[in-house]
């Protein structure tokens, strides 16, 4: 009886019931959000890698030495993708929410506010679907490929870097398919906190620690918030759960109690905490850092799923930035400003997975343009594809580094293709060079059309020049990308091996006969299909699930459009909101008979212009690179020499070499002050409250004792004398005042 | 109705037993003692059928000096059942932490621990204020022993510290009490000194004026045992001088002792003073939560960082007593309960290193997770929590403070005199948490093996043993179970603490409007910008 | 008997308190003359019983019985005391063989 009234409180939803055991306090359920609990099933996406994590502990329990470990995960999160793949297919095309498990439930008796309700809900949206099938397929995929990539910490490490990765998706799965912001910031911290597992998985490394630690703190900045941005939620809107912010927000009736300055307040910390994720200014000096992980992890974490959870923040939010449309104009400028500042450093490092780090910053730069650009779609579509690309990239750069011996150096390194066995790494690479560089036809091509267009379309301060800007980063991501490509894989073989590896000496390196050896078929494998899963995300651009003539830009336009980041899709009639009218757009002309002028770009329309310019920009990026790292790689010394003989221009490649300084000047700004201050409070501690004021007052009775030390000499007789005259004189007193008494009482 | 005295002495008499024992048996003896203490206060919890109202079970009373109104009276809500069952939790536990660490003087210790228990007990389930008084001042008499007998090398000056510090402060709060007291006699010409009725009293009949002298005089009392800053420098010390379960039993049930008083007492007894010095209160803890926070980020010894990071945690519990909404005091019990644990915790593990290496330096150690990959899974699990890692207890307890405090503004069912700038303020407390924590584990977990010359741990398996893991296993189970299902924990307690606050809306506004009309800003600091 | 209460009627309370206060000042003379530490004990007991007469006296005197009560207590304390300081001083006696109580000084410090 008891144990089953506990499990009904525990267990929001109830199979053989086949309802909802509802909660203390009832969710009211908008209109169109359904209450799917015959989708129960979905819960196991969450379970799937927490059980994998339980066993990953009894593997480690009991000492495993085989890749057991891989293979329960791989498998459970094979499990988790099938089932996200199901629950796509199964999707009514309205939002759902499967209650799974209670949380934090808090009623308010006084009854103005709705009670603070937090409970182990997914909310499924196509939006959270999209994020969802493409954080478990890849989390499988890369599982399979760590599988081989991590065998030489058999025995040590392996089965802790695959509870890591449990971890990870666990958390993942939480943040994005959560129905309230509380669950959201659960899986936010747990893939923050598998981000610090997993970067510190050489925990041996000093450099890996301070990455690892340095990743949670930033992290920790953005968290921080985020959780701000809950409390101003909750108290503004009384609810942190997405459908009834919805219903509240579009109701308008949270304007009944509102007092005037937290709607502007909100988007600032939720951008706060999307920065710190998602590495931009000022918190991306994390994520090159980073790179100290394994390289699997890198690919996963750092590239494809965790670092775009930022995106996905900013997405699920979106209504709140279009209450305070001047957040979206900053979301946009940091966006680009960080993706050029990331391209340049990138220019400038020789480190391949460095170089790649700040790619990754600066794709996700582009993201947020898209967001602040009101470009969802192409913010979501960019997330989508940057996901493959960057992750087979990753892949490719981690097999480099496994097959020789840690050596990550791009000068060391050449002609890799026509070494036998790296054939596969070295097309796949290229692959995902192509679509970084947006070649036409390509993936990337598209997604980052569909973010540069809409620069030029949306109305804001500056977003012209933006619009520019951009598309300078686009050639500068053209020319650094394959920079890689073609000193690595291209040219005449020749290479050196690195000084270190991950795990084991016992590959022989720094011996002459160093042979490189070459990824076999999990790598090869995983590599192949993510490669091909980057050429073959251009084709959602084409497909048009939805029967909607006025969204154009295909599957990913439809994932996008029930969701909470509708706000941002081209061609939609914006439920003729006030949010339409606040934000300048010229969106209208994508209305099929659109009034309003289409803005044009050199006589073109807006979308066929950038195809042209982007596919230009992305030519002359690789021919450049072309020029200097594949036909005269001469020329490329001799420019750099050139750039260092001359001052006016010297401090430029190395201030970019230096990555512009940021950490030293985080360091000297922030960390240095506060660490002086930090010492300077603790002997403030010690001397002032401590030591003058405590000790000072207990000083005050042994003072006053001193005078009456000498009373004390030991002698027990003088003590007796002292007590008797005392005596003595109070009794003296006593008659006295007694006498007196009786003389002023008979006076 | 027994229980209640069946947990009081229980552990008492076990106490007599080991310290006229052999001292072989003395630790069996404690253990079996604490054990079943343990599981008295289960049997309680299961016979205690007042969950989640505001009602006392457990209610019983002996007369003791009735001219005067003085009984035995004894009787626990929910929140008091809900830190019983963490003392008793928590002393079984310390007691298996000393198991190998003190070798000298075995029936003294266990004897010390035992009475000690008893007194903590007492504190929780005494209705009486005289015999709530005399159990919170006997909590002293064992600690100082245990500290001045088993402590480190600053043992003497830590101990008389400690005794003088916390002593001198409850002798101010024995005098507010007093004057309650006294007062109720002359108000109504009877004494009485049940904790219920002068609390209804002092917040009926007493006039503003003196409801803020009573409140200053509870709260100096009571702040220098969360500590709150700046009368927190007893505890860096003590904590650093005392033998681990010490530290255990200080981290996890005395600093409790004064919030534990601020919810049972300042707040039912002087609702106008707390309303108009909430704000100050508030202040002074978001000033300990970031000054002690900054000063963890630069301690070298371990045990004095986990010492600082107290007052710094447990300026969130301040904050969330005084923010007087449910969420803030649902967290603030909460946050009791939750840093008993995982400070706890971080007390036995520090331990656990000390008695392997002898040192407790962060510069001397490192890395040893390669040593004790146990030890440093457990250390990690642990700072998480305390940290506050979704998902783990500190989280919840920490959140539902801060958004308390956020909500206390001046609007709403529940509205207070702290807000949103409270709030922001005390949550980069989070981010400095997460900083001087995670430095430590990346100086002492991580990195490359460091350790100071030692020839065979001092006769300890090279990573824990299974009693030591008995010893964290529960704790760690507990910060999971907490972290997940808190409402276990909150629906428990959500009557007593809707009527500690039951009086407190009507009294803000009340104020809030003085203030209005007055056109005075007492309580601007609190008001929206 | 009425010998006997005759006898006790011509006793004022003034020769109670009289002998009383002979023996206190003896007693009084004698912890601050002598050096020996039993004997100063001694002394101390008889001050005890001094303050025991006046009691039971001035009890007998007002016929209420907290006098002769206040007796029963002054000589439990006395005999609980003459146990803990003899033990006491059987204990500073094995320490050095002195009974002096100026040797004793150095225990002020």
């Amino acid at each position: 009886m008891i144990l089953s009234s506990i499990i009904q409180r525990i267990v929001l939803a109830t199979v053989e019931s086949g309802g909802l055991a509802q909660p203390e306090t009832e969710p009211v359920i908008s209109s169109d959000v359904v209450v799917a609990t015959h989708h129960w099933w979905a819960g196991f996406i969450l379970y799937l890698p927490l059980i994998s994590l339980i066993l990953c502990g009894l593997c480690a329990a009991m000492k495993v030495k085989s890749k057991l470990p891989a293979w329960i995960t791989t498998v459970c999160l094979l499990g988790s993708f099938v089932l996200s793949l199901l629950l796509y297919f199964d999707y009514g095309g309205s939002p759902e929410l499967i209650p799974l498990l209670s949380w934090i439930n808090l009623a308010d008796p006084g009854g103005n506010f709705s009670g603070l309700s937090a409970n182990f809900t997914f909310y499924i949206d196509s939006l959270s679907l999209l994020w969802i099938m493409f954080v478990t397929g890849l989390g499988t995929l890369i599982t399979f490929y760590a599988s081989e990539y991590m065998e030489s910490d058999l025995g040590k490490g392996y089965t802790r870097f695959f509870a890591g990765v449990s971890v990870f998706l666990f958390a993942m799965v939480a943040l994005v398919l959560a129905d309230n912001l509380l669950m959201l910031y659960l899986g936010w911290e747990g893939v923050g906190f598998a981000s610090y597992w997993l970067i510190g998985y050489y925990y041996q490394r000093p450099a890996a620690v301070a990455a690892a630690k340095k990743a949670f703190i930033m992290n920790r900045i953005g968290d921080l918030g985020l959780a701000l941005a809950i409390y101003l939620i909750w108290t503004t809107f009384g609810t942190i759960q997405y459908d009834e912010l919805m219903d509240v927000i579009q109701s308008g009736s949270w304007k009944e109690s509102y007092d005037g300055w937290t709607i502007d307040a909100i988007p600032w910390f939720l951008m706060l905490a999307a920065f710190g994720k998602s590495a931009q200014i000022p918190l991306y000096v994390w994520l090159p850092d980073a790179m100290e992980g394994p390289t699997p992890v890198s690919a996963l974490i750092h590239a494809a799923t965790m670092v775009t959870a930022g995106i996905y923040l900013v997405a699920r939010t979106y209504e709140f930035f279009l209450l305070s449309p001047e957040s979206l104009h900053v979301v946009a400028w940091v966006g680009g400003v960080t993706a050029l500042l990331a391209a340049t450093i990138g220019l400038a490092q020789h480190d391949i997975k460095r170089i790649m780090a700040y790619s990754t910053v600066s794709q996700l730069g582009y993201m947020f343009l898209g967001l602040g650009v009101l470009s969802t779609y192409g913010a979501a579509y960019h997330v989508f594809t940057h996901a493959f690309f960057k992750a087979v990239l990753f892949l490719t750069c981690g097999a480099i580094m496994h097959g020789f011996a840690g050596q990550l150096d791009l000068r060391k390194l050449s002609g890799l293709i026509r070494i036998p066995g790296w054939r596969i790494t070295s097309i796949a690479m290229l692959i995902g060079c192509l679509a970084l560089a947006g070649f036409p036809l390509t993936s990337g091509y598209f997604s980052k059309d569909a973010i540069l267009a809409e620069a030029f379309i949306t109305q804001g301060p500056g977003f012209e020049a933006l619009g520019w800007m951009a598309i300078f980063t686009a050639f500068l991501t053209a020319y650094y990308t394959f920079r890689v490509w073609f000193r690595v894989c291209a040219g005449k073989v020749e290479y050196e091996p690195g000084d270190e590896h991950h795990g084991d000496d016992d590959h022989g390196h720094h011996s002459e006969a160093f042979h490189p050896h070459a990824p076999r078929f999990a790598m090869n494998f995983v590599m192949a299909v993510i490669a091909i899963g980057a050429l073959a995300a251009s084709v959602p651009y084409f497909m048009d699930t939805k029967a909607d003539e006025a969204l154009a830009g295909g599957w990913v336009a439809d994932m996008v459009h029930d969701s909470t980041a509708q706000g941002g899709l081209p061609g939609l009639d914006r439920h003729g909101q006030s949010m339409g009218d606040i934000v300048e757009h010229g969106h209208a002309g994508h209305q099929g008979e659109g009034d309003h002028a289409h803005p044009t770009l050199f006589g073109m329309d807006v979308h066929t212009a950038m195809y042209v310019i982007s596919g230009v920009v992305g030519g002359l990026g690789l021919l450049l690179a072309a020029w200097l790292h594949l036909f005269r790689r001469q020329d490329a010394d001799r420019l750099k020499a050139f750039l260092q003989r001359h001052w006016w221009i010297a401090w430029l490649p190395r201030a970019m070499e230096h990555k512009w300084y940021v950490d030293e000047i985080y360091q000297g700004l922030i960390r240095a002050p506060l660490w002086i201050a930090s010492h300077l409070m603790y002997a403030f501690d010690r001397f002032l409250i401590d030591g003058l004021l405590v000790d000072g007052i207990a000083r005050i009775p042994r003072m006053v004792a001193r005078w009456f030390q000498p009373l004390h000499n030991g002698i027990v007789q003088s003590y007796a004398v002292t007590m008797a005259g005392g005596v003595a004189l109070i009794a003296l007193l006593m008659i006295l005042f007694l006498q007196f008494w009786k003389i002023g009482g008979g006076g | 109705m027994i229980w209640g005295w069946i947990l009081l002495l229980l552990p008492i008499a076990g106490g007599l037993v080991v310290v006229g024992s052999s001292a072989r048996a003395a630790k069996s003896i404690a253990l079996l003692t604490t054990l079943a203490t343990f599981g008295a206060s289960i049997a309680a919890a299961i016979e205690f059928d007042v969950w989640g109202t505001g009602d006392f079970g457990l209610v019983s009373s002996i007369p003791w000096l009735p001219e005067v109104g003085i009984n035995l009276s004894i009787g626990a809500d929910s929140v008091a059942m809900m830190l019983v069952l963490l003392t008793t939790l928590l002393m079984p536990l310390a007691v298996l932490g000393s198991w190998t660490a003190v070798g000298e003087r075995l029936k003294e210790y266990y004897g010390w621990l035992l009475l000690i228990e008893s007194a903590m007990i007492g504190v929780f389930l005494a209705r009486d204020l005289v015999f709530f008084y005399i159990c919170f001042e006997f909590t002293l008499v064992p600690m100082y022993f245990l500290i001045a007998i088993y402590g480190g090398s600053g043992r003497a000056r830590a101990c008389v510290k400690f005794f003088l510090y916390t002593f001198t402060g409850s002798l101010i709060a024995l005098v507010g009490f007093l004057f309650v007291a006294w007062s109720y006699a002359e108000t109504t010409g009877s004494w009485s000194f049940q904790i219920a009725t002068l609390c209804e009293y002092a917040s009926e009949s007493l006039t503003l004026r003196e409801q803020v002298w009573v409140l200053t005089a509870l709260v100096i009392g009571f702040a220098v045992k969360i500590p709150l800053f700046p009368v927190h420098t007893w505890l860096p010390l003590a904590h650093t001088e005392a033998p681990t379960a010490g530290s255990v039993i200080l981290a996890g049930v005395l600093l409790k002792l004064g919030t534990y008083g601020i919810f049972r007492f300042v707040l039912p007894m002087t609702p106008e003073a707390v309303v108009e010095w909430a704000p100050v209160l508030g202040i002074l803890a978001i000033i300990g939560i970031l000054y002690a926070g900054l000063i963890c980020w630069v301690q070298t010894d371990v045990k004095k960082l986990v010492a600082y990071s107290s007052v710094s945690h447990l300026g969130f519990c301040v904050l969330g007593l005084f923010a007087l909404n449910p969420m803030g005091l649902q967290g603030a019990v909460l946050y009791m309960i939750n840093h008993g644990l995982s400070t706890g915790a971080l007390f036995f593990l520090v331990g656990m290193m000390y008695e392997r290496y002898h040192t407790r330096d962060m510069n001397a150690i490192g890395g040893l997770a390669k040593r004790m990959p146990v030890w440093a899974f457990f250390m990690v699990f642990f700072v998480l929590a305390s940290v506050g890692l979704p998902g783990l207890n500190g989280f919840v307890s920490e959140f539902l403070c801060l958004i308390g405090t956020f909500a206390a503004g001046d609007s709403g069912s529940y509205p207070g005199v702290m807000g949103p700038w409270f709030a922001a303020f005390a949550a980069l407390g989070m981010v400095i948490a997460a900083m001087y924590l995670l430095i430590m584990v990346g100086k002492i977990v991580f990195g490359s093996l460091k350790e100071p010359a030692t020839d065979d741990h001092h006769g300890l398996p090279a990573d824990l043993s299974a009693r030591e893991i008995t010893v964290l296993v529960p704790l760690a189970v507990l910060c999971v179970l907490l972290g997940v299902q808190p409402w276990i924990a909150m629906d428990a307690m959500v009557g007593s603490v809707n009527e500690t606050l039951a009086a407190y809306p009507e009294i803000v506004k009340d104020a809030m409007q003085q203030v209005a009309d007055a056109g005075s800003s007492v309580l601007s600091g609190g008001v929206n910008p | 008997m009425i010998l006997l209460a005759s006898a006790f009627g011509q006793l004022a309370l003034a020769h109670y308190l009289l002998l009383s206060g002979v023996l206190f000042v003896i007693g009084l003379v004698g912890f601050l003359s002598r050096r020996n530490l039993i004997v100063m004990f001694l002394c101390t007991e008889l001050m005890f019983q001094a303050a025991a007469i006046a009691f039971v006296a001035v009890g007998r005197y007002y016929y209420d019985f907290s006098g002769q009560v206040f007796v029963i207590f002054i000589l439990t304390v006395a005999a609980a005391e003459a146990a803990l300081a003899l033990a006491l001083v059987v204990l500073l006696f094995r320490r050095k063989p002195t009974l002096n109580a100026e040797d004793w000084r150095d225990l002020s410090e």
